[in-house]
């Protein structure tokens, strides 16, 4: 039998209405790593991280986590390996009817089974660690963008995840509040062994950041490789990517 | 390489799709309902953890904030429904002296569950699939699951259990506005004795409880169907408007089914005692 990878995507294939996105993507993720997923819009790289936590179904291949097969549970079954994987999402998608602390004290209610007073201290002492203690009992409609996304990280570290999913983390930030995000990813690794899968397009957070960088094309990943690696690809598709050239031979649907 | 379909088969295919869709989108709006009741269990029954003062917060929302609207459109609706009456009576027999009585009786078995349902499936059923639609759209709902939280035990059964009361509640407030503005209308227009008008007589105890089924199942029925239009939101503010329009016109659409499928039941069992 052989050793799986932490996390480990095998064929995968998804389709939307016909057209594929995922056309057998295979990518394996060890434990610990920051792998960044690189690519054009629309490629299918918020959807990859999606299947991994069962927010949609794939239409073919395997999915593997900590030696689990994950990719045929139900929602229930989705649970336990939501417990373990925690993700953080391209808006912050806090809950507008309830404070920071109120946000942050639901999963530690839910997924740990807290009472509402243990889950509240709890969550205060989360948001004191993302510097928001003085904005526990505000809504989120009353704070800015990048500490909203602070608080939904908060909000995803309460449960001590084994991996973290992030989509887009920076997009909208300004850079002082990115680089800060930066930081936090790269905390999160060392300091805890979190794994990283970061979906970006911040070329100076990747370069940064990464341990490897899976750049995906036409359903597939392309290319593998260390950030410093990549940049230094002679793949013409891998260079147009990262120049950000506008013409080359990377076919782009819609232009 | 296959050859293309022919006519009969893509004539059939385009007939059969949207067939196909509508039997999926029943299906799915059953297992909305089915999930509600056991969200309801798994909340409120033993060991259950229900969401603290959700059900008083949607109370007031679909309740108090529907109140003046309710009461204002059954009040305009009794007084016009009464004059056309009058009218009628008054030109065919020349007698209005039953007129009150027949009132009565059609308010508290139909016109006032019913007409209360319809106010309320466009405001109440409107917001439930905007907010839905919208939380949907934005990932909230994921946040929801990814938080270890069933969308439909967080969202939908405090507005089932809530609507379903404050229906309740609104049927008898526009019922007695309904047929108070009508007995009004009768007294000022065409002079009927308020004493004569005001006669409880022919109301038996089956039309208060064809009427208080007709006000539980319209308040259970409007959350489910708006609920289930913003679970089915797509994209973007389009996805969402799509939505509110949908429950609009799905929660209207479920009272008038709903009020033809009782009154056919009560006729059914009651006859012409009815």
């Amino acid at each position: 039998m052989t050793a799986r990878a932490f996390v480990e995507f095998i064929g995968v294939e998804k389709a939307f209405a016909g057209k594929p996105v995922l056309r057998g993507m295979d990518l394996a993720i060890g434990k610990g790593e920051i792998l960044y997923i690189i690519g054009t819009s629309g490629v299918g790289k918020s959807v990859t991280i999606k299947h991994l936590v069962g927010f949609l179904p794939i239409d073919r291949g395997e999915i593997w986590f900590d030696g689990q097969r994950v990719d045929q549970l139900d929602e229930r079954g989705f649970y336990p390996v939501r417990r373990r994987v925690g993700m953080v999402f391209q808006n912050a998608t806090l809950f507008d009817a309830m404070t920071l602390t109120e946000n942050v004290a639901l999963p530690l209610r839910k997924h740990q089974g807290l009472g509402w007073k243990a889950a509240l201290a709890d969550a205060r002492r989360r948001l004191a660690q993302v510097y928001l203690a003085d904005f526990a009992d505000r809504y989120p409609a009353e704070l800015s963008d990048g500490m909203r996304k602070r608080a939904a990280i908060a909000r995803t570290l309460t449960l001590a995840p084994e991996v973290v999913l992030f989509d887009e983390p920076t997009t909208g930030l300004d850079p002082v509040n990115a680089r800060r995000i930066d930081r936090l990813i790269r905390e999160l690794s060392r300091s805890l062994g979190v794994t990283a899968v970061v979906v970006s397009h911040d070329l100076p957070s990747i370069m940064a950041v990464a341990d490897r960088v899976a750049f995906l094309y036409q359903g597939r990943v392309h290319a593998l490789a260390t950030p410093t690696a990549l940049a230094a690809s002679a793949d013409p598709i891998v260079q147009q990517f990262i120049a950000g050239r506008s013409s080359g031979p990377m076919e782009t649907p819609g232009f | 390489m296959s050859a293309a379909p022919s006519l009969p088969v893509r004539a059939l295919a385009a007939l059969g799709r949207p067939v196909v869709a509508a039997a999926r989108a029943t299906l799915e709006l059953w297992g909305v309902l089915i999930g509600t009741l056991a969200g309801i269990i798994r909340s409120y029954g033993k060991g259950g953890r229900r969401p603290r003062g959700a059900v008083l917060a949607q109370m007031y929302a679909i309740g108090n904030r529907s109140l003046v609207f309710v009461a204002v459109t059954l009040g305009f609706i009794g007084m016009v429904m009464m004059y056309q009456a009058c009218l009628q009576f008054s030109r065919a027999i020349g007698d209005l002296s039953q007129v009150g009585l027949q009132f009565l009786r059609l308010v508290v078995s139909d016109f006032g569950p019913t007409l209360t349902a319809m106010m309320l499936a466009t405001r109440v059923g409107a917001g439930i699939a905007a907010e839905i639609g919208s939380m949907k759209v934005t990932e909230q709902l994921d946040a929801l699951r990814m938080s270890g939280v069933l969308p439909i035990d967080y969202l939908l059964v405090p507005r089932f259990l809530a609507s379903i009361v404050m229906t309740v509640a609104l049927t008898i407030l526009g019922a007695a506005i309904m047929y108070g503005a009508g007995g009004l209308t009768a007294w000022l227009s065409f002079g009927v004795n308020p004493r004569t008008f005001f006669d409880p007589a022919m109301v038996q105890p089956r039309h208060l409880a064809l009427g208080l089924i007709k006000a539980v199942t319209y308040g259970a029925a409007i959350p489910i169907v708006s609920g289930f239009c913003g679970l089915r939101a797509r994209g973007s503010s389009e996805g969402v408007g799509w939505a509110t329009t949908a429950a609009v016109v799905g929660s209207s659409f479920a009272v008038i089914a709903l009020d033809f499928a009782l009154s056919v039941g009560a006729l059914w069992l009651f006859g012409g005692d009815l």
